[in-house]
């Protein structure tokens, strides 16, 4: 018991470490790469290939002055970035970052948890994320700030049921909706995105409008709304903000691996917790691949394509998998 | 035990926050705490299905679209409550509600409830369990229910139209004659027309 609840904490302990590690390289990954595609340099100065510029980043961010807008909402401007952190970081607990491993004498798995509706727990957390986005916005006071959370929360809104739609088809080739089963499931039948591929595709661009990358940013787009709903967030709660988009951005592609890539599953001679992160890591490049290559959408495109092809593309998709799975087909 | 009185305390608080918030921002925020205590409850019965769709319904979806509309209606309102009509209703309602309170209580003695000690069905309010109610015996209320908030969703495109545009335009232009003769031209309608079209084609 005790020992079950040490390696529980060590394990909640890990994953956060993993993910802060996580997003400070993927900042720097994302700069580098975007200085690559635009035939520049990136930032190269702050240590060999610039790999202590996230440091530089972090205490930059730490020093800077909090500011407080004079007519916010002060409850309400403290509590936001917060409350999009703590989503951003509770949907990785029930993705499995690897085959159990046996130490001690006990299997442990890589997984905070692994409930039997793990999906939908991540779900879950990830719809409370834009309660951060859309306070944020109307705490401030800003319009600016206003109608970048009330873009976000329309926008969120119109793409989460397409996303909860496209995943559908995984469950119901799996047969459970626990996270690990769906790997598992993956090991006997093959990968899901052979059979799944559309809802993969509808996935992965639910995805990027999601966690407001390019080119679904609407809600920060910074030549019409300034910063959008962080206009007014300086030092570390602005920082709060930034930590949740890029952990969010490794939330969804570590999703996506496990629903539709086989998770850990891979070739045996890298272990299994080195594929998940290698398969993680493409789906980070093609993150920052999209947002060097796309232009941002307008606002009423990006709802009509929301809803008047990705919704119904989703349904149909996952009426056709039902009516095969079930064996009418 | 200890858990169920601590939710219950959280669930309570929301509830109470949300009619003496002052901020509707404040209220929808009481009852998203107030909804996720619930669900917490869920949980503690083994309905761990019914939590989250209890987080995923009512916290990610409703809630946020409450919010969206009180976000854009309350930005910039003080929050200063309009003075009361109804003078001395405060202590009707507090002298109703000791009443109502006391007679529950003296209910409560002269009825002690037995302890509940039905054993939970198999499956209940998991995944399988709510799938095969839903689409086993229940199954004609979901298609009644599915129908009635379609019904709901096509009443609200029927009563209210998008405008075509020709529409608009039509509804512009007499704007514009209004405002010409409010502001007393003296010009012929006729020659008013033709100023319109050539400024459009302008």
């Amino acid at each position: 018991m005790i020992l079950q609840l040490v390696i529980l904490i060590v394990k909640v302990i890990l994953l956060i470490s993993l993910l802060m590690l996580g997003f400070a390289y993927t900042t720097l990954f994302e700069r580098r790469l975007l200085g690559f595609f635009q035939l520049r340099l990136g930032p190269n100065r702050v240590g060999p290939f610039g790999l202590m510029q996230p440091l530089a980043d972090g205490l930059k961010m730490a020093l800077k002055e909090d500011l407080m807008p004079a007519l916010a909402d002060k409850s309400v401007f403290r509590l936001a970035p917060v409350f999009s952190l703590f989503a951003a970081l509770c949907v990785d607990a029930v993705i499995p970052f690897g085959a159990p491993i046996h130490l001690f004498g006990t299997a442990i798995s890589l997984d905070i948890a692994n409930p039997s509706i793990g999906l939908l727990i991540a779900f879950a957390f990830s719809s409370l994320g834009i309660y951060g986005i859309v306070l944020g916005g109307w705490a401030s006071q800003n319009k600016y700030s206003l109608l970048g959370g009330i873009r976000a929360s329309a926008q969120m809104i119109s793409y989460e049921l397409a996303m909860g739609l496209s995943v559908m088809g995984v469950l119901m080739l799996a047969h459970t909706a626990s996270m690990e089963g769906i790997v598992l499931a993956q090991k006997a039948h093959g990968w899901f995105f052979v059979p799944e591929i559309i809802p993969f595709l509808i996935y992965y661009i639910t995805a990027f409008a999601e966690t407001n990358r390019t080119p679904f940013d609407l809600p920060e787009a910074e030549s019409e709304l300034v910063a959008g709903y962080h206009t007014e967030y300086s030092g570390f709660r602005f920082a709060m903000y930034y930590i949740a988009e890029y952990i969010n951005m490794i939330t969804v592609s570590g999703i996506a691996v496990t629903l539709f890539f086989g998770g850990w599953l891979g070739p045996s001679f890298l272990p299994p917790i080195i594929w998940f992160l290698l398969k993680v890591g493409v789906s980070m490049f093609v993150f920052v691949w999209v947002r060097a290559t796309f232009p941002r959408f307008r606002y009423d495109k990006l709802m009509s394509f929301g809803w008047k092809y990705l919704v119904p593309a989703a349904l149909v998709y996952f009426v056709a998998t039902a009516a095969f799975v079930s064996g009418v087909l | 035990m200890v858990g169920i009185g601590i939710l219950a305390v959280l669930a309570i608080a929301g509830a109470i926050g949300v009619i003496t918030a002052r901020q509707p921002v404040h209220s929808a925020l009481y009852l998203v705490g107030n909804l996720l205590a619930l669900a917490l409850l869920y949980l503690d019965l083994q309905a761990e299905f019914l939590a989250v769709a209890q987080v995923i319904v009512y916290a990610g979806a409703i809630m946020v679209l409450f919010l969206f509309v009180v976000t854009l209606l309350t930005a910039g309102k003080e929050d200063r409550e309009p003075p009361e009509d109804l003078a001395g209703q405060r202590a009707w309602a507090g002298i109703v509600s000791i009443i109502v309170g006391i007679v529950l209580v003296a209910l409560a003695i002269k009825y002690p409830g037995a302890e509940l000690k039905v054993a939970l069905p198999a499956n209940f309010g998991n995944l399988q369990g709510i799938g095969r109610l839903l689409w086993g015996p229940d199954f004609i209320y979901l298609v009644g229910i599915a129908i009635m908030l379609l019904s709901a969703a096509l009443g609200v495109l029927v009563l209210n139209p998008p405008k075509r545009e020709r529409q608009i335009e039509r509804q512009l232009a007499a704007a514009a004659r209004a405002r010409e003769a409010a502001a007393g031209g003296g010009a012929v309608p006729k020659a008013e027309s033709t100023n319109g079209k050539e400024g459009q084609g302008a």
